[in-house]
């Protein structure tokens, strides 16, 4: 044993350079790998995670106080079933609008705020992210759902919001942000304030002995039905309603987490592969001699995995620190997006994949190391570092014959063929590696081109809503409706930037032959250029409308076909000119106001004005010159939507693609540098008869990259392969199909770049072993074995 | 004597801590000599050699090559120095086991960016004069041992050098054999290459060169010219 730990100590200092290597190749790749896997299984999980840690509502019921006195509700609590509960909690839905620091005015339609003295209790415990809870009249904790308004703007503390639906537009200040699991509000102050918000209903939260099923929470639900007067109940929501909402916004990034955990496990098999074959097969010529000492096989195979295990050990926890180190950003982002509590790599992640990384570099080290065992010491110590006679001798005799390219060139090129083996399986990881830029680089255009066409700035610069436009009646001293739009139709027009705009009226609508509405859009002119993607058909024309997949799926119509808008006994009957681009579950109907005004005269009034300005004006100036003309508190600015998700999963895209490419830079850079070590006395040779160092760079870069721009040239048509066979199951998890724009996202330049990725990767990891190689000693390489 | 290589006070020390592996050496070699360093192993002659290949640099004094100071090359100098200026034998002969005969001898030529019909026709030239031209195609690993260094000598001779230097040539040779390459050398030395050999063998050292100059402990013990 102490002969074994001798030879051990005198291998790994003797190869520092490889044992680094060995160390850096599953550091990197443990990274990438545990990252991958552990955002996979947080991201699977995070809404349990959240939901137990915060005691989420297994069912929040609504009731109407006029019918179910205190004493009753709060009996419902010692039902049997029931576990524990929370409340009863006073909560009014009310309209409002925040004055947020340099944006105008945003308006919140309808959000629900409860009446709560502490932030804790049994069930459904909120975690303030900012600020504190209300400590009197006058005070509100928003949800952070609502606090990120998308426009950019967020509400934070010291923020005051307008109520504007309730009499007396009382006015509160935000004093703290706050998530809860089940959403049981998007607002909360102190029970003293309900008064002030209308009649309110109260609020129960409960959590049941059993609610693992629909069925199991609908039974418990039943109960308290049994248990309160009867119509007392106004709405009950299931936990399970929220996780499946939560999910629906997960969903469509499993499978990109998927794809890039399987790549970089299986470029971190090849490259353990190849950096734990060639450290064993530049150590024959020592096996040898160890043999010949006296060590038996087994020892010898014990050395040379120790040799791999030792820095392979240093390796795989340093990348499991790493992982959760890049994690921690990404998962509090992920957090944020899907309202839980942060989330970190599960354990058995943290465990599982490191140890598996390392017994496949054992596995890696094990198959050659007891071949070399196998032989004998005169064989082992004969066959020591040379290619094996007859490989690449014939590349070499040929490529001589290359008079147009430098000899240094030619000479590298050949390099390749004398280790057939060891170059497939470089060729394979750079091609992973290539490919992971060339999908990243996709998946990332095509994200990036469906925020722009779900938060239509392209074109859509400027939007302005109503202060009517959830038509409730006005404030004294509010202009109408009317007035506001034929104010507001005025000033646009009057700006010389405006190149057009279009009026917005939204409204939920019936469906003939559909369960539920569908969200009805009705412009009023044009709003062609708006820039709507569509997956398939035109834009409407008259009497017709576009509607997204969800409306398609659960019509289960065609492009062509007609339907019926119903409301309140009339009808419309449209025809689907296009399918749009608009992502969910909720089916959208796209169409012109004229189309549809015959179903509801009165309440297709204008909420919003959408504004396209010409080429060179400035968005914050028209902003603030409308604005000024228009006066303050009537209108306002609205967000565009939420990028806050596309972001983080662009983030992860390059994180990701990142930590690929270093894996694979790292293989090449090992495998260069076996080879070089391999070669060293020939190295002396060619600088002893006159080599000069530029010559030795490039005889040594060029011995990969060959290999690199090969492996290139596969990975980009694979890569786009990968990206148009990813997107449509992601689209599947968003219950949309994409427009063509969203597949096609690569331009011939682009693909030039990409097709030269591989190269890029083998020439840039290559270079540090050539200038090794070119800073080598002559007289000492010459004097190497 | 008109001087090719001079050496002055020329010492290499590879470690602080232990003697130097040439010390204070001071030699001239002429235009056409031919010279033999003898001494036992471990002596410094090797270093010696290669101190004026330019594979190596002094740790103090000037090693001068023609009109060239070695010692003051950059990387790339030195490169180019050894390309033109010098060709080197050795007792391993050094060649590349993956190229074939000519390539070996080809080799410093292209790195040169000789052009290709003038290397040729070098190759050609050398091939036939040091009797391997059936080999032209042949791998060195089925060369026999003298065959190999005639490769050697003739990728040594490619660029036309002034100075060849050969570190222990027949050291891997039997006898015979052996004889062979140090007439050889001799004839080239007799059509005018300056040649410095490193050698233990008296004898081979006694019959080809004209002066002899022995190190002990990495200094000059005697030069003599042998009678």
């Amino acid at each position: 044993m102490r002969a074994v730990r001798t030879a051990l100590h005198g291998g790994l200092a003797g190869r520092r350079v490889q044992a680094l290597a060995i160390g850096l190749v599953l550091l990197a790749s443990a990274a990438a790998s545990t990252l991958a896997a552990g955002l996979l299984a947080a991201s699977n999980a995070p809404f349990d995670h959240a939901f137990a840690a915060q005691r989420g509502a297994d069912a929040a019921l609504a009731v109407n106080a006029a019918k179910a006195p205190a004493g009753e509700l709060a009996a419902t609590a010692r039902l049997a079933g029931v576990a524990a509960s929370a409340g009863p909690f006073a909560e009014a839905t009310v309209t409002a609008s925040a004055a947020i620091p340099d944006t105008p005015g945003v308006v919140f339609q309808a959000f629900t705020v409860a009446g709560r003295s502490s932030p804790g209790g049994p069930v459904d415990d909120i975690v303030l992210t900012a600020g504190h809870w209300p400590t009197g009249a006058g005070q509100i904790v928003v949800s952070r759902d609502l606090a990120d308004t998308g426009s950019g703007a967020s509400m934070s503390p010291g923020v005051v919001i307008t109520l504007t639906g309730v009499p007396g537009t009382p006015k509160l200040t935000v004093v703290g942000v706050g998530v809860s699991v089940t959403n049981t509000a998007d607002g909360w102050v102190l029970p003293a304030q309900m008064a002030a918000l209308g009649p309110p209903t109260e609020q129960m939260l409960y959590r049941f002995a059993s609610a693992d099923s629909g069925a199991a929470v609908n039974a418990g639900v039943a109960a308290l039905r049994r248990a309160l007067p009867a119509g007392s109940v106004l709405g009950a929501e299931s936990w399970l309603a929220v996780k499946a909402q939560e999910n629906e916004s997960i969903v469509p990034w499993v499978p990109f987490l998927v794809t890039f955990g399987v790549i970089g496990l299986v470029m971190s098999v090849l490259i353990e592969v190849n950096v734990v074959s060639g450290a064993v097969t530049a150590g024959t010529r020592r096996i040898g001699v160890l043999k010949a000492v006296g060590f038996t096989p087994a020892q010898v195979v014990s050395v040379y995995v120790l040799q791999v295990a030792v820095p392979g050990v240093a390796g795989v926890a340093g990348g499991a620190v790493i992982a959760n180190l890049l994690a921690a950003p990404v998962l509090g982002q992920t957090s944020q997006v899907f309202e839980v509590a942060p989330q970190s790599i599960p354990l058995w992640v943290d465990l599982a994949v490191p140890l598996a990384m390392l017994a496949l570099a054992g596995i890696a080290a094990l198959v050659p190391a007891s071949r070399a065992g196998r032989l004998s010491a005169t064989t082992a110590i004969a066959t020591g570092r040379a290619p094996r006679p007859s490989h690449g001798y014939a590349a070499h005799r040929l490529l001589g014959r290359a008079r147009l390219l430098p000899r240094p060139v030619t000479i590298g090129l050949a390099g390749p063929f004398a280790r057939p083996g060891r170059t497939l399986v470089t060729l394979a990881a750079i091609l992973f590696g290539a490919l992971a830029v060339t999908f990243g680089t996709g998946l990332g255009t095509s994200l990036n081109r469906v925020g722009t066409d779900l938060t239509l700035a392209d074109t859509e610069h400027v939007q302005i809503g109503l202060a009517e436009q959830s038509g409730q009646q006005p404030s004294p001293g509010q202009p109408s409706a009317a007035a506001q739009q034929a104010d507001m139709a005025a000033v646009i027009r009057a700006q010389p930037g405006t190149l057009h705009y279009v009026t917005e009226s939204d409204d939920r609508l019936g469906v003939t032959g559909m369960a539920g509405t569908a969200a009805v859009t009705a412009f009023g002119g044009n709003a062609n250029w708006i820039g709507y993607a569509l997956i398939s058909g035109h834009w409407y024309g008259a009497g017709g409308a576009v509607v997204n997949t969800s409306f398609l799926h659960a019509t289960g119509s065609r492009i062509g076909d007609t339907f019926t808008l119903t409301d309140d006994g009339r009808a419309v009957t449209l025809k689907i000119a296009g399918e749009v681009f608009l992502p969910g579950n909720d089916p959208q109907v796209l169409t012109n106001l004229s189309a549809v005004t015959a179903l509801d005269p009165s309440g297709t009034s204008p909420q919003m004005f959408y504004v396209g300005l010409r080429p060179g004006v400035n968005i914050q100036s028209y902003e603030n010159t409308v604005f000024a003309k228009l006066g303050p508190g009537d209108y306002h600015q609205l967000s565009s939507g939420s990028g806050v998700l596309l972001q983080i999963i662009s983030g992860l895209v390059l994180i990701l693609t990142l930590l690929l490419v270093v894996v694979a830079a790292l293989g090449v850079l090992n495998t260069v540098a076996a080879m070089t070590r391999e070669r060293v006395h020939d190295l002396g040779v060619f600088k002893a008869v006159g080599m000069t160092p530029r010559q030795t760079i490039a005889m040594v870069v060029t011995t990969v990259a060959a290999t690199g721009l090969i492996a290139g040239l596969i990975a980009v048509p694979a890569g786009i392969a990968l990206h148009q066979a990813i997107l449509p199951i992601m689209g599947n998890g968003a219950q949309t199909d994409f427009p063509p724009g969203i597949y096609n996202v690569y331009n011939p330049a682009e693909l030039v770049l990409l097709a030269l990725t591989g190269l890029i990767i083998a020439v840039v990891s290559a270079f540090a072993p050539a200038g090794w190689a070119a800073r080598t000693r002559t007289a000492l390489a010459l004097r190497a074995e | 004597m008109d001087a090719l290589v001079q050496l002055s006070d020329v010492t290499k020390q590879y470690d602080d801590d232990q003697s130097p592996a040439v010390a204070h050496v001071t030699i001239d070699v002429g235009h056409g000599e031919s010279v033999a360093v003898m001494g036992p192993s471990g002596s410094g002659k090797s270093t010696l050699l290669n101190l004026i290949a330019g594979l190596d640099r002094p740790t103090s004094g000037t090693v001068r090559v023609g009109d060239v100071q070695v010692g003051e090359l950059s990387e790339t100098g030195l490169a180019r120095f050894r390309r033109r200026q010098v060709g080197m034998i050795f007792q391993f002969f050094n060649l590349l086991d993956d190229m074939t005969v000519a390539d070996n001898v080809l080799l410093p030529a292209q790195l040169a960016a000789v052009p290709s019909s003038k290397a040729q026709a070098r190759l050609d030239e050398l091939l036939t004069a040091l009797r391997i031209e059936k080999h032209r195609n042949a791998y060195p690993a089925r060369l026999s041992g003298g065959e190999r260094q005639r490769v050697a000598i003739a990728r040594a001779l490619v660029n036309r050098p002034p100075l060849l230097l050969a570190d222990e040539p027949t050291g891997a040779l039997d006898s015979a054999t052996g004889e062979e390459i140090g007439e050889l050398l001799l004839d080239l030395n007799s059509s005018g290459q300056t040649l410095i050999v490193v050698t233990h063998d008296p004898a081979l050292a006694a019959r080809y060169a004209k002066r002899v100059i022995q190190i002990v402990d990495g200094q000059i013990a005697t030069a003599v010219a042998p009678a």
